[in-house]
């Protein structure tokens, strides 16, 4: 029951769904555990990605980096397939000019095996997500 | 390669040809029907290459009442635009002196945000009734940080040229987007 980064794509989780796609800068960037790569969204709001685990998880924390979010709204579900999503989390970020910005959110009821991000306004026509991670726990390798 | 998506606003006067503009540049040039009033807003969607990439622009062109009668329901149907393309009419000069009023009641959707923009003057077959000089409108234009186009939606002619304009702004906004993106880490 180790502690670790749940949505890296090195522990097998993976990005199903992106709204946007350049493919300089693909939504892969947001889970490769590096800041200096991003996904970028490339016209109207909303937009929004998922994240799969491939497993059963309990998010306990989670952290976004990203730039010119205004705001973001997170659902999850346990189900096997990408359906069924709860409103979950919903965040106005402050406008960080020139710097990341650097969401730490502390979460309850974190049960799921996937997670819908969705920007829904933004302080600009484009934003960046540079990372999203997620502490806590594997609570089922099935999903 | 990428396809970007933008929002374009498409403003001015009753009657100054706003959607006989949109449906011309949507059928790649095949004649629109008689006037009809629009009330609201009728979205025309069109991707536009941009020159010398690989990429593109959906331009979704939100066609717009110019009637007062509809402002209220514009104010909602506006949010958060990306592009904005305004229109009057050569032979009318009200309808270019309302470009100024189109141009704040748009740029006020999108506060603290870059919104590229034209200004079109349509209607220039009627050279004998042309009311707006060229160069009034240019330089009210350069003011605004607007780039100016005059049309023939009548005669088919430079009906692209402004969208296409658009689209290419737009594209170069991402590119200093990303580029900024870049600085960050």
């Amino acid at each position: 029951m180790r502690q670790f980064d749940l949505c890296l794509s090195s522990e097998g989780s993976e990005v199903v769904l992106a709204t946007s796609s350049d493919e300089k800068h693909p939504p892969e960037n947001i889970i490769d555990g590096n800041p200096e790569t991003f996904w970028t969204t490339t016209g109207m709001f909303p937009q929004e990605f998922i994240i799969c685990f491939h497993k059963h998880v309990k998010v306990e924390k989670l952290i976004i980096q990203s730039y010119l979010v205004r705001t973001l709204k997170i659902e999850k579900t346990k189900s096997k397939e990408p359906v069924d999503f709860e409103r979950w989390i919903e965040r106005d970020f402050v406008h960080t000019e020139g710097q990341l910005q650097n969401e730490e959110i502390l979460v309850h009821d974190g049960y799921c095996t996937y997670l819908r991000f969705i920007i829904t306004k933004a302080f600009d026509h484009f934003i960046s997500v540079h990372c999203v991670s997620a502490e806590g726990l594997v609570v089922s390798n099935h999903s | 390669m990428v396809k970007l998506a933008a929002k374009c606003i498409l403003a001015g006067d009753p009657t100054v040809g706003k959607t006989a503009l949109a449906q011309l540049f949507r059928s790649d040039g095949v004649h629109f029907q008689n006037y009809t009033l629009t009330a609201g807003v009728d979205l025309v969607v069109k991707t536009v290459p941009v020159p010398d990439t690989g990429d593109s622009v959906e331009l979704f062109i939100f066609d717009s009442a110019g009637k007062e009668l509809f402002s209220e329901m514009l104010d909602k149907l506006w949010e958060s635009p990306n592009v904005l393309c305004l229109v009057y009419d050569v032979t009318n000069e009200q309808s270019f002196n309302s470009c100024g009023k189109w141009l704040e009641k748009v740029r006020a959707q999108a506060p603290g945000t870059t919104l590229p923009g034209v200004l079109v003057g349509n209607k220039t077959d009627l050279a004998g009734r042309r009311a707006v000089d060229s160069a009034q409108a240019q330089a009210w234009a350069l003011g605004q940080g607007l780039e100016c186009f005059e049309t023939s939606v009548k005669e088919m002619e430079s009906y692209e040229a402004p969208f296409h304009c658009l689209a290419k702004q737009f594209h170069q906004l991402y590119r200093e987007r990303v580029d900024a993106f870049h600085t960050l880490v």
